[in-house]
């Protein structure tokens, strides 16, 4: 099922890079590596980017989640740096959580597998040729194009103000 | 053969509970956050991957309001950690106590 | 992909946000240029403005319902119902703040406010996954900040963090539904999902059942449903009143529209997957999270002596009530929409009122204790009669809007031939009664140590508490009829595909 070519291989190393950088987030014991962990997991979805042939998002995705969102979290472990030795590393309820996250998993097993499963009503479908895949350009045209996405752009860029102004509002010390 | 999309959606559903994991078990906001993250991650992995699948963009433009929203949320975020910090000196959620009834 | 577009035709479908955003910018600049001695006019502004905008849905639209800007929102009548509503909630919210010592001189504020209804009344007309997920967060980023805006208030930060905290990991849940959705028919319009249902999953209902739960989760976090409510007490208790009042209103209408709105048509009547009618599942899901929201709500709310956190809880009992009648839609899908735009309007006064009385209370006292209110009636009648027919239309006593409210909301459920359900929902009103009239007991029979004080109405209070009387006692007489057949005649451009 598996062949092995330059493809293959590199969905396996970017896949352990992000699963492995995932299980860094959830399991240290530092903030400060968390934070690493995560950029590590991040890089790994943006390499996926580029194999699933959307390298514009994957440029979107270091720049915007490494570069921006990565370092803020960095930010914010060093402003609160006398937390990141953490004593306890997990709530005490651990075994329930667990139980319930994997009850979660076989849900999303469930609700994914008889459609892209082995046996699923999609697994045969043959992928899309990546020439098919939008350029730059598309997308761009797509964002401004009142057909398309022009009302959720506006909006978001609306959105990313207020949260700008309320984020100086309430995190800046008193002033007056 | 290329690696089929479902391959990617696993991944992506893996990871995806993974952050769940990370938001239900660890105490600290910061970390509860980046689990957060992650699940929006998993999200944008799988939309990218459905989008190669159809062959068309709304996936991607999908992804492009998710970071967006992201970013906007990371910022408001971390205003809150670090507001929080000033008056308490503690970001662990389990001193948050000052609200119970 | 190059269709021509009429920039024209498109432009009335979207006044209300277009509006919103001018006053916005008027705030914003307001703020910047009018000075500080003036920054409490600001409140008066966006009143004002929000008043006005709330109107032009009624005046302005498209000569026809449809959807508009490609795909992303739909304009119908209903739509516009929920975004009047919404919008005079913000306007209230707006006059509300002016009197609160903390928040209400910062122009800040009101520029936050205004774009979070700019989100709430772009998800109630949404048509589009992308539009969902953009305008939900447009609602939902600006309330972690106006929870956390006392910032020397360590409870105010408290709650912004859990606010945040909950609604960041549902959000997460609720995208990864859509993601699925998208991926099951490559398609984001929540018009036409539903005809790509059965190519994709075949004959098993699992991977359709799995994307409903996660949606579930996303919108059952924003109404405050069991098991998705634990922020919702210590939000209310934190959070500036103000705010507190906007969360439980508009936030919560706009919520509901779009809940409505995705249930019916992303998994309709006729949408048979297997042997299984996915609407009958969902329905009959809704309706045991209706019984549990209605009745955790009501018990907890039994041994609350916060006035805020009382309201928290009453107001998770009255989501229950609301999803009965969302539970009630498949049979008589009219009457039942209508029932629930008829019951979130009247609670928007309603708990408005109630708000704006509690503001007041806790600006001059300090307390949000229930035994301080002792004495209420002699301390200021106005406010304390303001107070009960608030408390009386959430208890759902006439001649107060929350018995029609109430009555047209299991109405729909026994027509829907639901009538356990119906009776369960009486039963939880009953008990309910129990702890809303220890309210006004305590307001005028009580004594408390505050008793010789009296409490003084500014103006923009007097003008919260009569308006929102006035409409709480209209909506629960001669108005109950005629805003009930506009909602049905709203109900049907919803259905009407």
């Amino acid at each position: 099922m598996i062949e092995i070519n330059a493809q293959s291989i590199a969905f396996a190393i970017l896949a352990v890079l992000t699963l492995g950088g995932g299980l860094g987030v959830v399991l240290n014991r530092n903030l400060f590596r968390g934070a690493i962990w995560l950029m590590v997991s991040l890089f790994g979805v943006a390499g996926i980017f580029v194999l699933l042939s959307a390298p514009f998002l994957a440029a979107v995705q270091v720049l915007v989640y490494i570069g921006a969102i990565a370092i803020l979290i960095t930010f914010a472990v060093m402003l609160t740096r006398s937390m990141t030795n953490l004593g306890e590393r997990f709530v005490r309820r651990t075994a329930g959580i667990v139980v319930a996250v994997l009850l979660f998993f076989f849900i999303l097993l469930g609700t994914i597998l008889p459609v892209w499963g082995v046996d699923g009503t999609r697994y045969d479908d043959v992928s899309a040729p990546a020439e098919n895949v939008a350029t730059t350009r598309e997308l761009g045209v797509a964002l401004v194009d009142g057909n398309q996405f022009v009302l959720p752009f506006e909006v978001a860029s609306l959105l990313l103000t207020a949260a700008m102004i309320g984020a100086i509002v309430i995190a800046r010390e008193d002033e007056e | 053969m290329e690696v089929s999309i479902a391959s990617y959606i696993m991944l992506s559903a893996v990871l995806f509970i993974l952050g769940a994991m990370g938001v239900l078990l660890r105490r600290n906001a910061i970390l509860v956050f980046m689990s957060v993250e992650l699940m929006l991650n998993a999200a944008n992995l799988a939309l990218v991957a459905f989008a190669r699948h159809w062959g068309q963009t709304d996936g991607h433009l999908f992804v492009f309001f998710v970071i967006t929203v992201a970013a906007a949320e990371v910022a408001v975020g971390l205003a809150l950690i670090v507001a929080i910090f000033r008056t308490k000196k503690s970001i662990n959620i389990d001193d948050l106590h000052e609200l119970q009834g | 992909m190059e269709a021509s577009f009429d920039f024209w035709t498109h432009l009335p479908a979207v006044i209300p946000e277009l509006l919103l955003t001018v006053l916005a910018v008027v705030v914003l600049l307001l703020d910047l240029y009018g000075g500080k001695e003036n920054r409490r006019n600001i409140a008066f502004v966006s009143a004002i403005g929000l008043a006005a905008i709330a109107v032009t849905p009624l005046i302005w639209g498209p000569s026809e319902q449809q959807v508009f800007w490609g795909g992303m929102v739909r304009y119908d009548l209903i739509a516009q119902i929920f975004k009047v509503m919404i919008i005079i909630g913000a306007s209230i919210t707006c006059l509300m703040a002016a009197d609160d010592s903390e928040v209400g001189h910062k122009g800040e504020f009101y520029l936050i406010v205004i774009v979070a209804t700019l989100g709430a009344s772009l998800i109630a007309a949404a048509a589009d996954l992308i539009m969902v997920f953009v305008g939900l967060e447009t609602l939902s980023i600006p309330l972690y900040i106006l929870a956390a805006f006392r910032r020397d208030d360590e409870r105010s930060s408290e709650s912004g963090m859990k606010y945040f905290l909950f609604g960041a990991f549902s959000s997460g849940v609720m995208l990864y539904g859509f993601s699925l959705l998208y991926g099951f028919t490559g398609e984001t319009n929540i018009y036409t999902l539903s005809q790509a249902f059965p190519a994709a999953v075949a004959d098993n209902p699992l991977p359709l059942i799995g994307a409903l739960l996660m949606l579930l989760v996303g919108f059952g976090f924003k109404v405050s449903m069991v098991p998705f409510h634990f922020w919702t007490p210590d939000v209310y208790e934190g959070a500036p009143t103000p705010v507190t009042a906007y969360v439980s209103v508009a936030s919560k209408a706009a919520s509901f529209a779009l809940l409505v709105r995705v249930l019916l048509a992303v998994f309709p009547v006729t949408l048979v997957i297997g042997q299984e009618n996915l609407q009958t599942l969902w329905v009959n899901l809704v309706s045991v999270l209706a019984i549990v929201t209605m009745t955790i709500g009501n018990v907890l709310a039994l041994r609350q002596t916060n006035i805020k956190r009382l309201l928290a809880y009453s107001s998770i009992a009255q989501a229950g009530y609301v999803l009965v009648g969302v539970a009630a839609m498949q049979s008589q899908s009219d009457y039942s929409v209508a029932s629930v735009a008829f019951y979130l309007l009247m609670y928007t006064f309603t708990n408005l009122g109630a708000f704006a009385g509690v503001l007041i209370f806790s600006e001059t006292t300090g307390s949000e204790n229930i035994k301080d209110m002792g004495g209420l009636s002699r301390r200021n009648p106005w406010l304390a009669l303001g107070m009960t027919i608030a408390i009386l239309s959430l208890a759902g006593i006439p001649p107060a809007a929350g018995f029609f409210g109430k009555f047209y909301l299991f109405t729909a459920a026994v027509n829907a031939n639901m009538v356990l359900l119906a009776i369960i929902a009486v039963l939880n009103a009953i008990v309910a009664l129990y702890y809303y009239l220890i309210v006004i007991k305590v307001m005028y029979v009580d004594r408390s140590q505050y008793d010789s004080q009296s409490i003084a109405l500014s103006r923009s209070t007097l003008w919260v508490i009569g308006l929102t009387s006035i409409a709480v006692l209209l909506l629960g007489t001669f108005g109950a009829q005629p805003f009930f057949d506009w909602a049905a005649q709203g109900a049907q451009a919803l259905l009407a595909l």
